[in-house]
């Protein structure tokens, strides 16, 4: 088996579309994309969920750092989703009809990755469910006072 | 593909909880929880104001309106319940371990998946929610939990799965303040109910299967501003470090974190703080010697976080023996005292002025890891995981014949009454090298699926004497509670919750929750009328207290029992 999850997809590409091997498209599939950085550290992205697809694109969303992120959502399908969305303080929830647009202001502490997903049917399980990677680290004074350490 | 102009708009995203009939307001009853009044905590039964009920640990209430007399007419007044959405860290552990507090009818508590409620006391109704956003890939030895939660001046404390200590408003759930006191990419996280003391937040890491260094920690109450971190592991040169490795780096990733919440004496101004086990936790070969401060009862003097004296129960572990639970703290015949059971088998009561140990005998009936000389607690390992690959058993297991759970003690009876596990596990030594965030045990362990019991048990601390014994045919994993009532309450993994009579240990009556327990329940009283509190859900790190059950079904229900109205 290749050693990257294109080159797996391409292998058994049966698995990354509807009504393929799996009926839906497998969890977590889909491109990754990386969120703007604005002037003020604000972050800003855009999400779109795909026709006949199922899925969110990019499906794997990618935060430079902490903080706030803007994201602007997008339904292309002919059919109604949703996105419950991780933020602190509240899960984040928007209603997607058919062909609509709106946007959720997240606030995401990290690092460290984050699942979302559309919480309607079984979306979930057929292919809507994505991720929001934050990076960076834990803050100096939060660290363990001993010399840098192996990494895996 | 739609051109701009013909989408509908959506919107903008709103918070979950506007999708409820939740108030997300709750009475200001919080604002008046001074200092003052949780030192004298169990001078207003009708409230449960800080983790154990009251700083000495007891988990004793002296409502006695539900008795012996009556209890068997106990029913449940509400059930609060929660569930999960999506998909989180430890979807498959998670489960409530809070104790939650009650001020003047307001009930505050946590859950898992960084989930915190204010919930009307009286009737169960949610008055608002927090939840913190978990990465889903933080490190956890032992499952998607939260220990609890702290109040006091109008702020809720609470810890997050990310090694965050965060303050939240109590009338609103609105966030106050936020620090990170941990380093996930280190394998840090936190699980452990804050205490409050005086003007500061006491909180300590969880990270020991992955190689950390524990510490405990405290911050300003008001603004979240650093007061002190206490390494439970000396850097080479301070006290203790000669228990380490001269020239290794063991002590840079050896363990005795704190997890679990301190007891605390004002008069003496100190902490009782458990701590965890050394990592690795089976291999001792990597870090020769006793490995100070693991597996010990620390006494922290809170303005400074300075170690003023400790006692080693389990001196260079190797089966996963943490200390980490709590230390009871009562004064019999003019002694100032503490009793702590420990996972390693021994009850051992302290003279909490200097750590000395007063007394030690064994609470479980199996157990052949080693002897402990009942007078000084000094360790003779016997069984142990010793050469790569060669397979031992040994009892009690890594859980402990009690794990971190709490036993309880009853000023009226002068009893301890302890949960049981009684089940032993194979450690199979396999070395391996650190690195950070992967698990660090250095074995495989195979709990015990047969061959097991538990119990709940009355010991006289003037003795050390077994006063009664309440037997199950699988060990008891949940916290106990006991009141004025003469009952100790318990719960099962089954799912009963238990009210035992304090004197005899018979079983009075029971209730099935439909899931097992692992938390702890408290009582309280809104308008004279008493309450038994109990967080049920099967989950956690089963694997590791008990296998035997890993396949029971999950649930998330809080239930307040209570007696009917006249």
């Amino acid at each position: 088996m290749s050693g990257t999850a294109e080159a797996r997809t391409e292998d058994v590409p049966n698995l990354d579309r509807q009504n393929g091997a799996t009926l839906g498209r497998i969890l977590g599939r889909g491109r990754v994309g990386r969120a703007e950085d604005g002037p003020d550290g604000k972050m800003t992205a855009t999400i779109r969920i795909l026709e006949d697809e199922l899925v969110y694109d990019p499906g794997v969303l990618v935060l430079p750092h902490a903080g706030e992120v803007e994201l602007t959502l997008i339904n292309d399908d002919k059919n109604t989703h949703c996105a419950v969305l991780p933020s602190n303080g509240n899960p984040q929830f928007i209603w997607l009809v058919n062909h609509s647009k709106g946007t959720a202001t997240l606030h995401l502490d990290g690092p460290g990755y984050y699942w979302y997903g559309s919480r309607t049917g079984n979306d979930e399980g057929r292919g809507l469910t994505g991720a929001i990677v934050v990076e960076g680290d834990a803050p100096p004074e939060a660290k363990l006072d001993r010399p840098p350490q192996p990494q895996p | 593909m739609a051109t701009e102009t013909e989408y509908v708009d959506a919107g903008h995203a709103v918070d979950a909880v506007s999708l409820t009939k939740t108030p997300r307001k709750a009475p200001p009853a919080a604002k008046g929880v001074t200092y003052e009044r949780i030192l004298n905590a169990r001078s207003e039964p009708h409230n449960w104001l800080t983790y154990y009920g009251a700083y000495d640990g007891q988990r004793y209430s002296p409502l006695d309106q539900i008795n012996r007399g009556n209890v068997k007419k106990l029913a449940p007044a509400w059930v609060f319940q929660c569930g999960s959405t999506g998909l989180h860290a430890g979807k498959s552990t998670y489960s409530f371990e809070a104790s939650p507090l009650v001020v003047d009818g307001v009930m505050y508590v946590s859950g898992w998946d960084g989930w915190v409620w204010a919930i009307d006391a009286r009737n169960g109704s949610e008055l608002w929610q927090y939840k913190h956003a978990i990465p889903y890939d933080v490190s956890l030895c032992c499952g998607n939990v939260n220990r609890g939660v702290a109040v006091a001046e109008g702020l809720v404390f609470v810890v997050t799965l990310n090694a965050h200590i965060i303050a939240l408003d109590a009338e609103t759930g609105k966030k106050v303040w936020d620090q990170t006191y941990g380093d996930v990419r280190a394998g840090e996280s936190a699980t452990v109910a804050p205490l409050v003391v005086k003007d500061m937040v006491v909180v300590g890491s969880s990270g020991g299967e992955f190689g950390s260094r524990g510490h405990l920690d405290a911050f300003k109450r008001e603004t979240g501003e650093r007061v002190w971190r206490t390494y439970m592991v000396p850097k080479p040169g301070e006290p203790g470090s000669e228990t380490w490795p001269s020239d290794g780096e063991a002590w840079q990733r050896g363990g005795a974190n704190c997890w679990v919440t301190s007891t605390y004496d004002p008069d003496l101004n100190l902490l009782y703080v458990g701590t965890g086990n050394p990592a690795p936790d089976f291999d001792g070969g990597v870090r020769e010697g006793d490995n100070l401060y693991t597996d010990s009862g620390v006494a922290v003097d809170a303005d400074s976080g300075e170690i003023k004296a400790h006692f080693q129960y389990t001196p260079h572990d190797l089966w996963d023996y943490d200390s980490t639970m709590e230390h009871i703290l009562f004064d019999l015949d003019g002694q100032k005292l503490a009793a702590h059971f420990d996972k390693n088998g021994f009850l051992y009561i302290l003279d909490r002025t200097n750590m000395n140990p007063v007394r030690v005998v064994p609470f479980v009936d199996r157990i052949d890891w080693g002897e402990v000389d009942a007078t000084t607690g000094k360790v003779t390992p016997l069984k142990y995981p010793d050469k790569e690959g060669d397979p031992v058993h040994f009892w009690p297991g890594p859980a402990g014949a009690k794990e971190w759970t709490h036993a309880c003690y009853s000023p009226k009876q002068e009893l301890l009454y302890v949960p049981v596990q009684d089940v032993g596990a194979t450690a199979t030594r396999r070395r391996r090298e650190f690195k950070e965030s992967i698990p660090y045990w250095g074995a495989g362990v195979a709990v015990d699926l047969e061959d097991m019991a538990g119990s709940i048990s009355a010991f006289d601390p003037k003795t050390g004497q077994e006063r009664w014994r309440w037997r199950n045919d699988i060990p008891m994993c949940s916290s106990v509670l006991a009141t004025g009532g003469d009952i100790v309450f318990g719960g099962e993994p089954t799912g009963e919750f238990n009210a035992l009579d304090a004197e005899s240990g018979e079983l009075l009556w029971q209730f099935q929750c439909g899931s097992g327990h692992h938390s702890s329940p408290c009582s309280y009283s809104v308008d004279g009328r008493q309450f038994i509190a109990a967080p049920t859900g099967w989950g956690a790190w089963t694997e590791g207290f008990l296998p035997g059950m890993l396949g029971a079904g999950q649930g998330s229900a809080l239930f307040a029992f209570a007696l009917p109205e006249e």
